[in-house]
């Protein structure tokens, strides 16, 4: 059971953006999806989770190809967080976090127990009531982190869950992002595969347990933190000379520039 | 404000409403008679139930035009409503697709091409040539606009928005040019058609607008998810499980339907598909499944009273409600916004 993309290639308008990818979010795992701007990391999550069609290839959800999944089903064990969100009606926030069972049906009060219960995880019970318009960007995205939680709060009979985050640490400071890869953690550890694009290295090392580096469109190498990030590899794809040392607590990489 | 208070507030406010609208008018008819009128009607068997002079000015006019003007709030404020939620924008409102425009042009056509001798004695299943030529227009502008933006990858709301705007500039030529080759009646027949006035009412209209508010009111509120998912953006929704192309389709025939239909039966009437959502939206939040059915009730008090005060402030004669709906929903509207309880709405 995985969520995985098989031999991908992708263009438009004729400029090729993505070529003979794969790639296997595993449940319980944290993966991260790295590389320079242009890479293709964010056209690879789109084509992941079927917002565009790829020219060749494949991507299949709990061993369904994903087209094929009716959308009930789909919904309800893969979620996606986007970069930017559109919304621009004043729910409340704890409204916004609710649309996230639109896929369910578990009756009024369950879902407002998870409405909470997710709100709380992203350190936003305060936001409940708060108009969504007003906040600020950071709380915005929180309120949607909290919203894609409460979409695959519990376990599915549909299968295996999978969550998807573009970005989810941009507009965050220090704290929110560390409390993003805590929630993100212990996502993981109920048994949600995780796929992250992330630009910080050092954030992306302390998380992951399986890192994709991508540059122009292919795959350049994939495994563990230790694997990946190696100076000769980030100096080749980043065009930056880096060292790499430890981190004193975790034991991760660390990536010095 | 509550979501459950306000339709409660809503649904009791509409019969009293209802009532003093039956009164008012050129002829003024007191309570007592208007409740002997309607005693008389329900306890009544036979022909000739309702003898007098109150009571057939009830039946054959009031009634209708007051029951009329109910059905066609609901459709305007509704299919607002649900275009407001489609388009992902409080400031969308029916004419957007294309439907006003259309039906403007075919109504005028109909004026043109028909000429006197057509517009006396055309009656189809109560409804005039005119009305049925503004009925295709306005159908047939819809279903254009959602052909030019539907393509094999799906339906795009920008491209409606666009295709939207070429067809009623479309329809707003041709209706130009027949307005140029018209004659000076014709043109004032145009003129008052396009301001919208519920004149016309008579029974057969009242069912062929019930009609179009039992498959709206059945089939929309069950949108209402769907709707709210939509305001996140169609990706979002189609995550949520939401099968997107499924329901816009839903929605712009169903709006096409309507809107099509209110505006046979009493002309272009602007603004309550506008305001109204946007007032309820500002008093109980955006979500649709409170604000379908409330804005559904507010939208038939609003024309019901819009056409009351019509028939009153210049009687003998009439003004066309569109005029009156802006006269009395914009100063409420703009003191609502004034408080802004929910500052931010786009």
């Amino acid at each position: 059971m995985s969520l995985s993309a098989h031999n991908l290639s992708l263009s438009l308008s004729g400029t090729p953006l993505l070529n003979a990818i794969d790639l296997d979010v595993l449940p319980g795992k944290i993966s991260t999806v790295l590389g320079p701007n242009g890479a293709g990391k964010t056209s690879l999550l789109r084509v992941l989770v079927g917002e565009l069609a790829p020219d060749t290839g494949s991507v299949t959800l709990n061993g369904r190809a994903l087209q094929e999944c009716p959308a009930i089903q789909r919904a309800r064990t893969l979620a996606v967080l986007p970069q930017h969100s559109l919304l621009n009606f004043p729910f409340t926030a704890a409204e916004v976090v609710m649309l996230g069972r639109t896929p369910h049906a578990t009756g009024i009060a369950h879902d407002r127990e998870v409405v909470a219960q997710a709100l709380q995880a992203v350190d936003g019970d305060y936001l409940a009531n708060r108009i969504y318009t007003q906040l600020s960007g950071g709380e915005k995205q929180r309120v949607h982190l909290a919203r894609v939680l409460a979409q695959i709060w519990e376990s599915s009979p549909d299968g295996e869950r999978y969550l998807v985050l573009d970005e989810p640490t941009s507009s965050f400071d220090l704290a929110h992002q560390h409390l993003t890869l805590e929630v993100v953690r212990s996502l993981a550890d109920k048994g949600v595969g995780v796929l992250m694009v992330i630009h910080d290295l050092n954030l992306a090392a302390r998380c992951s347990d399986q890192m994709f580096l991508m540059q122009c469109g292919n795959m350049v190498i994939s495994g563990t933190p230790q694997e990946v990030l190696q100076r000769e590899t980030i100096s080749r794809v980043f065009q930056v000379d880096a060292s790499i040392g430890v981190h004193p607590l975790s034991g991760t990489p660390l990536v010095i520039t | 404000m509550a979501p459950n208070r306000l339709l409660l507030i809503l649904g009791c406010a509409l019969l009293p409403l209802v009532l003093i609208a039956l009164m008012m008018g050129p002829v003024f008819i007191s309570p007592a008679s208007l409740l002997h009128a309607l005693l008389q009607a329900l306890g009544g068997t036979g022909e000739g139930r309702v003898t007098s002079q109150d009571g057939l000015i009830l039946f054959s006019i009031r009634f209708p035009r007051v029951l009329l003007a109910g059905l066609v709030g609901v459709c305007l404020a509704v299919c607002g409503t649900a275009m407001q939620g489609l388009f992902r924008n409080p400031l969308a409102d029916p004419s957007l697709i294309g439907v006003s425009s259309g039906a403007s042009a075919g109504a005028s056509l109909m004026i043109v091409l028909g000429g006197g001798a057509l517009l006396e004695g055309g009656q189809f299943a109560g409804l005039s040539v005119v009305a049925l030529g503004a009925f295709a227009g306005g159908f047939l502008a819809v279903i254009l606009v959602y052909r030019l933006a539907t393509s094999s990858t799906g339906t795009s709301v920008a491209t409606m928005l666009l295709a939207g705007i070429a067809i009623s500039a479309l329809a707003g030529a041709l209706n130009s040019l027949l307005s140029f080759v018209a004659d000076d009646e014709m043109l004032r027949r145009i003129s008052l058609w396009q301001m919208g006035s519920l004149d016309a009412a008579n029974w057969p209209r009242v069912w062929i607008a019930a009609a179009a508010v039992a498959v709206v009111m059945l089939l929309l509120p069950r949108e209402g998810a769907a709707l709210n998912a939509f305001l996140l953006g169609e990706s979002e929704a189609r995550h949520l499980g939401i099968a997107v192309d499924a329901v816009k389709r839903r929605l712009i025939l169903m709006t096409a339907m309507a809107i099509g239909i209110s505006v046979a039966v009493a002309g272009t009437i602007s603004f309550v598909g506008l305001i109204v959502p946007h007032i309820i939206r500002l008093l109980i939040g955006p979500d649709h499944r409170y604000l379908i059915p409330a804005s559904a009730l507010a939208g038939a008090m609003l024309l019901i009273v819009a056409d009351a005060f019509a028939r009153v402030v210049v009687a003998p004669a009439e003004l066309p409600a569109g005029i009156l709906t802006a006269l009395l929903g914009t100063p409420f509207f703009l003191s609502l916004l004034a408080q802004k309880r929910r500052v931010g709405e786009g």
